[in-house]
């Protein structure tokens, strides 16, 4: 099973090597004249006066939390399909039970408006 | 060979694991907790678990430390007074470890006694998973719902905020809007301009 | 040694995988700015080479020349990392995919759910660029399109779950051999809510029109790159079409059976039983990636409240829904699917 694995391995190596080899070709062909206001931030007509990172709507935060519980349903969602033809009726139910009670939290979450944007 | 990745990568995760307490900026911290993940995730690979290692990179490393980089990269964190209050809190740490500390040395005392699992089979590990996760275990299964169902509601309690003045586009208001409601014609005698 | 020659062997066939993917994607761009153009009654690229053949390398040539410029408040480091934490993920989910019978890199068992991780790494290399970037659009864009990522990979999970109750399996090759028998046998038909959210999901994954939030050049001007330039750009953009042909390629292997000829079984497939498997998965693969560019000629781009209603209760609704009717689908074992 390991030696499955070690192909794998070897891509994510060089698929980020790709990710340092083209920015160094560039690096030497491309040309080099640091200015000022070619370095600065991209804004509209002013300078940019302050950092940029802000605050953010606590909305965002929520999709995130709420992103990974469905998450976990969608874990443990997985063996269940692989094995559903063996399990049969039994693991049906138990699953259907899962999904039942996580339904309800869906709906709570839709009726309390965690899913609106304005 | 085995024994040396397992050596590597051990090297790695404990290098990464320190880091994200040593350093300062708190995106290279979450950063380096990503890079812990993705070795213990290679540590349980090598234990033939690969069900297991492939849903914690699924789960820890594409979700909840998603969630963590959000917060710290929207929250515009300052990172001098998060040194602050550190003398305070030293005594709470040190206790907190302590107790992690004792429950460790626990679980490995009793790791010795433990019977070495059977590696060598040929069924993937997903399967034998999913056959007693869904009939023998049941039951902590759906608890594990109800667990998710808490923290469902728990998140939504915790950053719902009731909309004061939201205005909302209807849709279907819009399309059934008819000429009748908004346009009255008038009949009128023409003027001319004096 | 020979640990030596087997790395080697192994590193040459990625570079076999990696150098057409890499081909692809420059005629893609082509064939985006070629087949948009006549939809729009434009010529398009016309000037590099016979029928602009050759405009994709001169842009990689023009790309490779230009300066690489990082901003004065950026995060150096991060600034440089993120491209790379964005291609790596995008190229290594190839690893898994079969081209023909018995012809994958890595035969492992557990297939799906790998390349649903590698995909679930996308939205880091777009959260460390905008925040590294340390522009207010690059920020704003990046919260939409991170937003925008995980609420999609949310449908995209569940209809993974229905290919894989039918097909009882996580690996693709045997996805793919559960299929067999003809077009009717494949499961576009029996999941076929899932295979067109699955097949959205992924447009709106890669962020890609309607579903382009995160570029929105009239607002936030291209987004989470706009402060990137050079080749640190072209490889955002390599990434995203990099991402588009997985997500077609996957398409075509859960949905339409792979590499399978739409023949089989019918009196059609001695005619044809001549062509390559690899031919019928790059058919396949041409259709999606068509209605990619289909769909970016043809839709307004979607408004942030719509996208997000269109994911949360749209998809993952029907999609739930449909688990359940194929859970019972299977159990009374439906012909000829499930039989």
């Amino acid at each position: 099973m390991l030696a499955n694995y070690f192909p794998i391995f070897v891509f994510i190596i060089i698929g980020l090597m790709m990710g340092i080899v083209l920015p160094t070709i560039g690096y030497f062909l491309g040309k080099r004249e640091p200015d000022p206001e070619k370095n600065s931030p991209y804004e509209c007509g002013f300078e940019a006066f302050e950092d940029a990172h802000m605050k953010f709507d606590v909305r965002y935060y929520l999709i995130a939390i709420l992103f990974i519980i469905f998450d976990l349903e969608i874990a443990f969602l997985f063996p269940w399909a692989v094995v559903f033809k063996d399990i049969g009726m039994f693991g049906f139910v138990a699953m259907m039970i899962f999904l039942a009670i996580l339904v309800i939290g869906f709906i709570y979450e839709w009726k309390k408006g965690a899913l609106e944007w304005e | 060979m085995i024994t040396f990745t397992f050596y590597l990568v051990a090297l790695i995760l404990i290098f990464a694991a320190i880091s994200v307490i040593t350093v300062k900026n708190p995106i290279h911290a979450a950063l380096f907790l990503v890079l812990a993940f993705f070795s213990s995730a290679a540590i349980w690979l090598l234990l033939q678990a690969e069900f297991l290692a492939i849903t914690l990179v699924l789960v820890y490393v594409g979700a909840v430390m998603v969630l963590f980089l959000f917060v710290l990269m929207m929250l515009d964190i300052n990172v001098a007074p998060l040194r602050e209050g550190f003398v305070r809190h030293f005594p709470i740490a040190v206790f907190v470890g302590g107790v992690i500390f004792v429950e460790m040395i626990f679980v490995l005392g009793a790791w010795h006694q433990a019977v070495p699992p059977e590696t060598m089979t040929n069924v993937p590990n997903i399967e034998l998973l999913g056959e007693v996760l869904y009939t023998q275990y049941v039951y902590p299964f759906e608890i594990a719902a109800v667990i998710l169902l808490v923290a469902m509601i728990a998140a939504m309690a915790l950053t719902m905020r009731p909309h004061t003045r939201a205005k909302y586009q209807k849709p279907e208001q819009q399309v059934n809007v008819r000429r009748e409601d908004c346009v009255r014609l008038v009949k009128m005698q023409a003027e001319t301009k004096d | 040694m020979e640990a030596l020659l087997y790395l080697i062997t192994t590193i040459l066939k990625i570079v076999v995988i990696v150098l057409p993917i890499l081909l692809c994607v420059a005629y893609l761009t082509y064939a985006e700015r070629k087949i948009i153009g006549y939809m729009q009654v434009r010529i398009g690229p016309n000037r590099v080479g016979p029928r602009g053949w050759l405009q994709p390398i001169a842009d990689t040539v023009k790309m490779m020349f230009k300066e690489i410029i990082i901003p004065t408040n950026a995060n150096r480091l991060l600034f440089v990392i993120a491209p790379m934490l964005l291609i790596g993920p995008a190229l290594a989910a190839w690893a898994v995919i079969p081209f023909n019978a018995g012809v994958v890199l890595a035969d492992i068992n557990a297939g799906l759910l790998y390349i649903l991780a590698m995909t679930s790494l996308s939205v880091y290399g777009i959260l460390i660029a905008g925040w590294a970037s340390n522009s207010k659009y690059a920020l704003l864009s990046t919260l939409r399109s991170a937003a925008q990522i995980i609420s999609y990979e949310l449908p995209m999970g569940f209809a993974l779950v229905g290919v894989l109750m039918a097909a009882g399996s996580l690996n693709l090759g045997e996805i793919i051999l559960a299929q067999e028998g003809g077009i009717l046998h494949w499961y576009w038909l029996p999941l076929f809510p899932l295979f067109v959210i699955y097949f959205l999901s992924g447009v709106a994954e890669t962020n890609r029109a309607p579903f382009d939030l995160a570029e929105g050049e009239s607002e936030i001007v291209a987004g989470f790159h706009v402060e990137y330039s050079g080749m640190l750009f072209a490889i955002f953009f390599l990434a995203e079409y990099a991402n588009m042909i997985l997500i077609s390629a996957l398409a075509a292997i859960m949905f339409l059976g792979g590499w399978l000829s739409p023949f089989q079984g019918s009196f059609l497939e001695p005619v044809f039983a001549w062509v390559p498997g690899f031919f019928w998965l790059v058919a396949k693969m041409s259709i999606f990636l068509f209605l990619y560019l289909w769909f970016r000629a043809t839709f307004p781009r979607y408004r942030y409240d719509q996208l997000m209603r269109l994911g949360w209760k749209v998809f993952i609704p029907i999609t739930l829904v449909w688990i359940v009717v194929l859970g019972i689908a299977i159990l009374a074992k439906l012909p000829p699917w499930f039989a």
